[in-house]
């Protein structure tokens, strides 16, 4: 017993120093995959409340820059509506025959904090579960996906960003006869560059073909930007491409977002729950 | 002023000042300004290492819940806070540290901070992209980021210790 006092004395610097690294490091393994409290992220009332005084000071350094996007958002949807067209056909008789129902809700939101040259970036928007935020609800701007909630809280919530290391969100290449699925990640290095993996070498990809959303898991629907194949080149010792992607999005000065809300999320995880785990 | 309010302020200050102004710079090149080592380099000399390690751990933590690291600043401030009385005995005068000076450029000659808080800041630096990225075969992108930032981050210490060297004087 007096030995084991006598090694405690001994070592008790290095003993305090070990235990607060594995504080430290446990702290970071759990959190980077599930937060269990929202105490230990910016998401508690301290730290939002300083994050929004400093974001009120400096959201309107890009504001003519933003504003002028959305102008040419609206510009591009207005184009669009048919109300605004010229009528070609006139004598015809119009039946359609598809029904439509509206599956996506789209809820508007702010960045206040971001960052993007971490190994994971995660950005904090001003909205959270009184909007109807929830976790693993699909992020998208104007100019192409941003990411999925990882967290939220009652009036703010946490995005995963593409820039993290294990996003994994369905997209395509978008090509003239058939499209190419494949996940999209990212290596840390520049915030403007992507990666996608999985897609076989024997099939050919043209440069600056369009990546979208698959729209496959509910998250995102079909179609949303990604980015451009900017450069491709073969993995060594297997058959598959290493396709690099340059963003549609620039993460550096985002402001405006919004979060996707799938209205047939619950019936379609409800569904996909009935697939016998056994076969 | 009291030697424990200085330090509490200090504390709070460079906690903001990182949290609020240096996070939220993208310089871009993977480059990331770090003023928190600075706090723990400046604490004074006759603190023994388990109070620094425990101030080092509240200070991570608080960065931390600002810049959603989950851990990584509070992880290599402790690692910096250990090390530090080894690298403070290592390039000690030989009769001990002068308890009226403090670890400063200025009290304690520009070389002697150079190499002991370019040691320190560096390993911290190391330790902080090393767990970040967690890849062995990017040690290459791993070193990068550690001299480009290390680097950036060892000038901007000298520019805030010469605010300090200047309200001091004005008194």
């Amino acid at each position: 017993m007096r030995n084991l006092i006598a090694f405690l004395q001994r070592f008790r610097i290095f003993l305090v120093f070990a235990v607060l690294q594995i504080l430290a490091l446990t702290w970071y393994v759990t959190y980077l995959s599930f937060p269990r409290n929202q105490f230990l992220t910016t998401n508690n009332n301290i730290a939002i409340q300083f994050l929004e005084w400093e974001h009120d000071l400096t959201k309107h350094f890009n504001l003519s820059k933003n504003n002028s996007q959305l102008q040419w958002e609206n510009i591009y949807w207005r184009k669009r509506q048919p109300q605004f067209m010229y009528q070609l056909s006139r004598s015809k008789v119009k039946v359609n025959d598809t029904v439509y129902e509206q599956q996506y809700t789209y809820i508007p939101a702010e960045v206040i904090n971001s960052s993007v040259d971490r190994r994971n970036n995660y950005f904090t928007l001003n909205v959270g579960s009184v909007q109807g935020i929830k976790r693993g609800m699909g992020v998208f701007c104007q100019e192409g996906v941003v990411g999925v909630i990882h967290y939220a809280s009652k009036h703010y919530s946490l995005v995963k960003t593409v820039l993290t290391s294990d996003i994994n969100i369905d997209v395509n290449i978008r090509m003239k006869k058939s499209d190419l699925p494949g996940l999209l990640k990212w290596d840390g290095i520049d915030a403007r560059y992507g990666m996608i993996t999985g897609i076989n070498n024997d099939l050919r990809i043209k440069k600056w073909s369009k990546v979208e959303t698959r729209g496959g898991s509910g998250i995102f629907p079909k179609g949303i930007p990604v980015g451009k194949v900017s450069h491709t080149e073969p993995i060594e010792g297997q058959a598959l491409w290493k396709v690099e992607i340059r963003f549609a999005a620039d993460y550096r000065r985002l402001q405006r977002v919004y979060v996707i809300k799938n209205l047939h999320l619950a019936e379609q995880t409800a569904l996909e729950a009935r697939i016998p785990e056994d076969e | 002023m009291n030697v424990v309010y200085k330090h509490i302020i200090r504390f709070v200050v460079f906690a903001f000042l990182q949290a609020l102004v240096f996070n939220q710079l993208n310089i871009g090149f993977g480059i990331h300004l770090m003023i928190q080592p600075l706090f723990i380099m400046l604490l004074p000399f006759e603190l023994t290492v388990i109070p620094i390690m425990g101030i080092a751990f509240l200070m991570g933590l608080v960065i931390d819940i600002f810049s959603n690291t989950y851990g990584l600043n509070t992880s290599s401030l402790v690692l910096m806070a250990y090390l530090r009385p080894i690298v403070f005995k290592f390039y000690g005068p030989r009769e001990g540290y002068d308890p009226l000076k403090e670890p400063t450029s200025q009290d304690m000659g520009t070389n002697w901070f150079t190499v002991v808080y370019g040691i320190l800041l560096g390993l911290h630096t190391f330790w902080f992209f090393l767990l970040e990225i967690f890849e062995i075969g990017r040690l290459g992108f791993i070193l990068q980021k550690t001299v480009l930032s290390g680097g950036l981050s060892f000038l901007l210490a000298l520019l805030i210790q010469s605010f300090i060297l200047n309200s001091k004087q004005k008194k």
